[in-house]
């Protein structure tokens, strides 16, 4: 396989987004591409809350959640 | 699967500053132990005090809540809840039902203050006023004043010893690099885990400052403790663009926030030869503690061409 495809849903929001991505390319790779800052949010992988830097599997759906709602 | 550095369980966090990788059970550990080193290393906390907890619904004031209640069944502590309704609709109405709803389960006494009440206008019709006689204050500016000073006011007339605020590193890292932005030497020099007892005030503590934002969510989350996460609509300017530099720095030099802290804390005892004492007075028009003749509060009430309907508060129990 030369890539792998990944749904992609932001918490408060109905849309999902499907991402195709390198076969290697980890959850930090995908929150580059999505313009997110890694300290203000967290990412659920499958439902479970998981570091930046793991390594993303064909067809996983990530959850990004924003955690910065101060001023 | 990248494995926690202390068990071997799936790990949930990268602590990137300490260079360790965390799993869900260590991260909770890890945020427990640091609130308890807090109040330890700067006597925050004394035993058989009565405690008062402000409380919004978001992330943070629960998370300090949930590590209240534990730490006051140790050390014998009374605990009592605060929040203040500055009257925001869709967002305030929202976290109210949370904090409600987290009081009752944890069994603390919930009182609630609000801007309508004592001061006639909710958050919302100030912003509108403020708008309307172009005052050039944002409706941060509104909250932030009457919200602090309802807080000290409440707590003291609910007699309690400390006032417990959630200001976490992120938010304490913030103020720092803010007030060197406005060269405000006075605030600056008030920031701290603790800010010291002066008449009139109840002194307010920070058992959550040295604890990443980031930190505060996951354990919020990994607990399964109900918050608010939705974002204050009134939230933007210099704040928010204070706040998403340091993340960004944070996330390019992990431990540039705790080196600001640091190097804040190392700083602090230098600042109190320059900052000019000043005497505590009663405000004229309400007789809260000031040092001024009137107190920030009526002065931005009187541009707003209110005026404070009630100088106590009795501020009902939340049901």
């Amino acid at each position: 396989m030369t890539y792998i495809k990944v749904t992609v849903k932001q918490v408060g929001n109905k849309h999902k987004r499907e991402f195709r991505l390198g076969p290697h390319a980890t959850i930090a790779d995908l929150l580059k591409e999505l313009g997110h800052n890694r300290e203000t949010i967290v990412v659920r992988c499958n439902g479970k809350i998981v570091v930046e830097e793991e390594r993303l599997a064909d067809g996983d759906l990530i959850e990004i959640l924003p955690i910065v709602t101060g001023g | 699967m990248l494995k926690c550095t202390f068990c071997g369980r799936r790990a949930a966090y990268n602590r990137r500053y300490a260079g360790v990788l965390l799993c869900d059970r260590c991260l909770i550990k890890s945020v427990e132990k640091r609130f308890r080193r807090a109040i330890a290393k700067y006597k925050l906390l004394l035993p058989g005090e009565r405690i008062a907890v402000a409380v919004s619904g978001g992330k943070d004031s629960v998370v300090a809540m949930h590590l209240l209640v534990e730490h006051c069944k140790l050390k014998n502590c009374e605990l009592v809840a605060i929040t203040i309704d500055e009257g925001i609709k869709g967002y305030r109405d929202q976290s109210m039902a949370i904090v409600r709803e987290n009081a009752k389960s944890l069994g603390i006494e919930h009182f609630v203050v609000s801007f309508k009440r004592i001061f006639g206008a909710t958050l919302d019709q100030m912003a509108r006023r403020a708008r309307a006689r172009k005052t050039e204050l944002n409706p941060c500016t509104y909250c932030g004043v009457m919200r602090r000073s309802l807080l000290n006011q409440a707590a003291r007339e609910l007699e309690a010893d400390k006032l417990v605020t959630a200001h976490n590193l992120d938010d304490e890292v913030q103020a720092i690099m803010l007030n060197y932005v406005r060269a405000d030497f006075s605030r600056l020099h008030r920031l701290g885990p603790a800010y010291s007892p002066r008449e009139g005030f109840v002194p307010r503590i920070k058992p959550l400052r040295e604890i990443p934002e980031k930190e505060v969510a996951l354990y919020a989350l990994l607990r399964g403790l109900k918050v608010h996460l939705a974002v204050c609509p009134y939230v933007g300017g210099i704040h928010t663009e204070i706040r998403d530099f340091l993340n960004q720095l944070e996330a390019n030099h992990p431990n540039s926030k705790f080196m600001i802290l640091r190097m804040f804390d190392r700083l602090k005892p230098q600042l109190a030869g320059i900052v000019p004492e000043f005497e505590m007075r009663r405000c004229k028009s309400c007789g809260e503690p000031t040092s001024a003749i009137i107190c920030k509060s009526c002065e931005l009430l009187k541009g707003l061409g209110l005026r404070r309907l009630r100088k106590t508060l009795n501020s009902p129990k939340s049901r």
